[in-house]
């Protein structure tokens, strides 16, 4: 027979906690009464949020339809397909642009893996993972929803509860390092330039023991310099 | 000497340490794929000679002399020979390979076609260094030009490996496109303002190691793994070959040719390759289609309702007034469904696959039949009694011209005039049109010694072509012009199965006609190459009953329909009005017959037309099945695709008409249609499930000839000469008016217009200029069209396409006549 202070001492943690401070916070979802509190945590640097589709400086795409985050996904939430350019009116540069660009969120997993595998850094994720969604067709974001706007920003959809800094530099986790991931290219910027930011200077300390010193920011300064 | 058997017939060779025997005069790079050991390369394909351009295959080879770097592609096995494929100096020539090849190579992997089965790519990956040390900028070209219709060439991918150039001349024979400049700057390229304009050119997409040919149906479409494959059979022609289709999404987007060692050898022509475009067309018929009265339009309605007016005009006919025209489109299963429907339950024997333009079965089943292995073999002769196989049969012409040009084999054609094959024949003769019997039988009787003038060729012409004649002899034998009839093939036939060991090798060209005439879609045939006389009692037997005479064939059903004797004429992917010889009997045919019901994938003339009642099929990527080609070998067609909208298997239709009519087909599925076939057949035995998958790519050869005896001569006499008309040769083109390729994007614009060809010394005799618009005008129509000098018209005759877009010659053609007289005036 089992000793009846077991009991009592499976207990001792729910009383423990009793006493603690709340983790958890005046949380509302955006749809607070007026003057309640709806606090948010911040959110880490690299959070894996929605998608959206970047675009170069001159308002180019950026996504050349190659299929290979579609490839990667490892839920299978992405379809792809690009078509040739029209030369007089090219939709990306080069021969090929993504002509049909779905993400569907009732199976994406935000795990980045699409974002890591696209050569031209036109896919990244934004900080906003407050979406739900009434009918299956709104789950499914088009290319129309996920390109940036024409000042780079993400489009909110009506059901997203954007809060402030989710939609700022959503590439701005983007690798410090070479595209190829050696550390000895830290510093060296080895990513375009972008729609509504321009070419985005590196970051420091991201590769193990070495530390840049010409000129690298940390995610923090960016912020600040590309706010000011 | 002591071992002399097998030192001779195999060669020991060391690779990586382990001893490995080898076949004497092997290629090392062979040897050792063979045994296990894979070397990379990209110039080496094992179809075509040996290069040696690229030196991704140099392996460390000690021959004696001590070990040393050498292509293993241009190295033939010697006794004692020691390679390392693995070594330190291996590797390393393998890094500097690479990173040079790459030195050039744009990556732009994510936007090529070839990203993702890129052997550049994969070998990379696999032996190349990781990293370049290139920093230099590459090498730039304008990106994609067009250097055909169908084929984009990206000189900044070109690696220069030979493999398309080598291909163009010596496998197709179009030396279209080679190397040009020199160094950095050689590039691979089309001559000025000549296109590759080649029927093969899709091969060379296929085995670029690179991506810098890509093929403009596929451009974009997906990439490798989004695809999914199977291997089936190419339907287009009757070579029957081996072909994998691939789709994404439930959509066919591109066929590859598979190397089957009896059958393709991996090649297709670009109609193969290209056509199931056709099958992706909006134009598709989804659904089932009537026609309210014969004023209307054809306007959607349901199966069942379909199906009720099928019941209806099919209830109380009169067999011998219902006709089925066509049947070459379908799988050999859906073709024993219908051979059962029409003559085990409907009673009709007025069934003919094909549409007056190919042979009677006999001569086709009931001569000594030969396999493409047998026409090609070295050291044999063939005689090319048909069509031009570069136009009509566009992988059988490439096994031909590989027999002929690397193997030694012999060509003498019998043609109307000169062919794809002309410029490798040792003799090229062309009889005047109608008149091949008489040149055959020449050609016989001056092999036993006595030549004479026959057909208008000269006597020493006859005379040299007989004395080329050696060693086992194969008969391609086929309708060349459709302005003759098939009776002077006939008599060819019967003539030329005269010669010593002699076999024929049928080159009727439309998709599954073998198969249709095996399951017994012809008049007086029964399923396994057997008659209504001799099979008649079994199948009586196993069907309940067969009909009691032997019906009409195509030009017969579309007399008597004319004449009001037809209630129900069935036109099973056919389309009479574009096929039929003579325009004006089918439009005669179709317009008296009581109730045409169509039953095909995409609309042709015929049944917008004159059909009262249309139902959608499957297409040949739909559905599951079989296909018999022109040898009688039976490989599988794989479904790949649901059929479009509410399209259904051509079996699956024969099985609902005969269950609306209150009887049973007895077949529930494909695999059970080919197992009735399989018992009931005397030449369908091997045709086991267990077979067809044991034999893979190669297929199952379901040879003989049944109980068809040889065809007699036809008794026909040579048309008289008229001095003042030209005969007429009407031939078919691989890119015509046909319904499939009008239907294809890529392939469409290829069909050219009308051109007449004659003579040059023709010209004068006319009073007409070679570049003007002429008038041809035969007893039954008339045609306007651009006249062209060409010496390999023989004088005399007057040669036009079959099918050009806007201008069928079936508007000229008798095909009551055993040839079509025409004139050419000035317009």
């Amino acid at each position: 027979m089992a000793d009846p202070l077991d009991y009592l001492r499976g207990f001792a943690v729910t009383f423990k906690k009793l006493f603690e401070d709340r983790v958890t916070g005046d949380y509302r979802g955006g749809k607070a009464k007026e003057g309640a509190p709806d606090n948010k945590r911040p959110k880490p640097e690299r959070f894996h949020g929605r998608h959206v589709l970047n675009r170069y400086e001159d308002g180019m795409e950026k996504c050349i339809g190659c299929e290979l985050c579609a490839g990667v996904c490892p839920a299978k939430c992405i379809y792809v397909r690009g078509a040739d350019n029209d030369p007089d009116d090219p939709t990306s540069p080069g021969e090929r642009f993504g002509y049909v660009y779905e993400i569907n969120y009732l199976r994406c997993i935000h795990c980045d893996l699409c974002v890591e595998a696209c050569p031209t850094q036109a896919i990244t994720e934004s900080k906003l993972f407050e979406f739900s969604f009434t009918n299956r067709n709104d789950a499914i974001y088009t290319k129309n929803e996920l390109v940036v706007d024409d000042d780079g920003m993400p489009q909110k959809m009506p059901w997203e509860d954007w809060r402030e800094g989710d939609d700022q530099l959503t590439s701005g986790w983007m690798r410090a390092t070479s595209s190829a991931g050696d550390h000895r290219y830290e510093g060296s910027v080895h990513w375009a330039g972008e729609l509504g930011y321009g070419v985005r200077a590196p970051e420091v300390g991201q590769s193990a023991g070495t530390i840049s010193t010409d000129g690298g920011n940390s995610p923090a300064e960016v912020r600040s310099e590309n706010d000011g | 000497m002591t071992d002399t058997q097998d030192a001779v017939s195999t060669v020991a060779v060391t690779v990586n340490g382990a001893e490995i025997q080898a076949n004497p005069g092997e290629l090392l790079i062979d040897a050792c794929e063979r045994t296990g050991t894979y070397i990379p390369r990209f110039c080496y394909h094992p179809r075509m000679s040996p290069v040696g351009m690229c030196r991704m295959c140099l392996v460390e080879v000690d021959t004696g002399r001590g070990p040393a770097l050498q292509p293993s592609c241009m190295l033939p096995v010697t006794d004692g020979m020691t390679v390392d494929t693995e070594s330190e100096l291996t590797r390393k020539a393998q890094d500097g390979v690479l990173e040079f090849l790459l030195a050039n190579h744009p990556l732009d992997c994510p936007v090529c076609d070839k990203g993702g089965e890129c052997p550049l790519q994969d070998q990379t990956m696999a032996f190349g260094p990781g990293e370049s040390r290139f920093i230099e900028e590459k090498r730039h070209y304008e990106k994609p030009i067009a250097i055909s219709d169908t084929v984009y060439l990206d000189r900044e991918r070109c690696i220069l490996c030979d493999r398309c150039t080598r291909f163009a001349d010596e496998v197709a024979g179009d030396t279209l496109i080679h190397f040009m400049d020199r160094g950095n700057n050689t590039q691979v390229n089309t001559f000025p303002d000549e296109p590759f304009a080649s029927y093969f050119s899709g091969n060379t997409v296929q085995i670029c190691p690179v991506g810098a040919l890509t093929a403009k149906p596929y451009r974009f479409k997906a990439r490798p793994w989004d695809l999914e494959e199977n291997l089936s059979t190419a339907w287009t022609d009757s070579v029957g070959s081996r072909i994998t289709v691939q789709s994404s999404r439930n959509k066919v987007l591109r066929v590859l040719g598979v190397d089957s060692e009896s059958v393709n050898w991996g090649w297709l022509s670009d109609k193969e390759r290209f056509a199931f475009e056709a099958l992706n067309s909006v134009n598709r018929i989804t659904q089932p289609m009537a026609r309210a009265d014969s004023g209307s339009d054809l306007a959607s309605t349901g199966w069942a309702a379909a199906m009720s007016t099928i019941v209806d005009v099919l209830t109380d006919v009169d067999p011998a007034r219902i006709g089925v025209i066509g049947g070459a489109r379908l799988t050999n299963e859906a073709q024993y469904a219908w051979a059962k429907l029409a003559k085990g339950i409907l009673g009709t024997d007025n069934v003919d696959a094909q549409l007056g333009d190919g042979l009677p079965a006999a001569v086709v089943l009931g001569l000594p039949r030969a396999t493409i292995a047998d026409a090609c073999r070295p050291g044999g002769t063939i005689i090319l009694a048909g069509p031009d196989p570069k136009e009509d049969l566009g992988a059988l012409f490439l096994r031909l011209r590989h027999a002929v040009v690397n193997d030694g084999a012999t060509l003498i054609e019998l043609t109307p005039h000169r062919t794809g094959l002309s410029g490798i024949a040792a003799h090229s003769l062309h009889p005047r049109p109608g008149e091949l019997g008489d040149l055959a039988a020449a050609v016989v009787a001056a092999g036993s010694g006595t030549a004479s003038d026959a057909a208008g060729v000269a006597a020493d012409a006859i005379a040299a072509a007989a004395a080329s004649i050696s060693g086992p002899v194969t008969v391609v034998l086929g309708r060349a012009s459709l302005a003759e009839s098939s009776a002077a093939i006939v008599d060819a036939a019967t003539a030329l199965n005269g010669l010593a060991d002699v076999s024929f090798l049928s080159a009727l060209r439309r998709g599954n006609v073998h198969g249709a005439l095996d399951a017994g879609l012809a008049p007086g045939l029964l399923p396994g190459r057997t008659t209504l006389a001799d099979g008649g009692e079994a199948f009586a037997e196993a069907w309940g009953s067969v009909p009691e005479s032997t019906g009409l064939d195509t030009a017969g059903m579309l007399a008597a329909a004319a004449a009001g004797d037809i209630d129900v004429l069935v036109l099973l992917g056919a389309d009479p009005l574009s096929d039929f010889p003579e325009a004006a009997a089918a439009e005669a045919g179709l317009a008296g017959a009581a109730t045409v019901i169509a039953i095909d994938t995409l609309p042709n003339a015929s049944l917008v037309a004159h059909a009262d009642l249309v139902l959608p099929a499957a297409a040949a990527t739909e559905v599951d099945g079989t296909f018999t080609n022109l040898e009688g070998r039976v490989s599988v067609c794989e479904q790949k695709v649901t059929p479009c909208g509410t399209a259904r298997s051509d079996w699956m239709i024969a099985a609902q008409i005969a269950q609306r009519l209150g009887k049973d087909l007895g077949i529930e599925s494909p695999a059970a249609a080919r197992a009735e076939l399989a018992a009931l057949s005397a030449v369908h035995g091997d045709l086991t499930e267990a077979a067809l998958a044991a034999a893979g790519v190669e297929g199952v050869l379901c040879s003989g000839n049944g109980s068809i005896a040889e065809p007699a001569g036809s008794g026909s006499v040579d048309p008289a000469n008229d001095a003042y008309s030209l005969r007429l040769v009407a031939t078919r083109r691989m890119y015509d008016a046909g319904t499939t390729l009008s239907h294809s994007p890529s392939s469409a614009g290829l069909a050219r217009s009308i051109e007449l060809r004659l003579n040059p010394a023709d010209f004068d005799k006319l009073g007409v200029e070679a570049g003007s618009v002429v008038q041809l005008i035969s007893n039954k129509g008339e045609l306007m069209t651009p006249v062209i000098a060409d010496p390999g018209v023989p004088a005399g005759s007057a040669a036009i396409p079959a099918n050009s877009p806007g201008a069928n010659a079936n508007q000229l053609i008798d095909a009551s006549q055993p040839v079509t007289d025409v004139r050419v005036e000035r317009s």
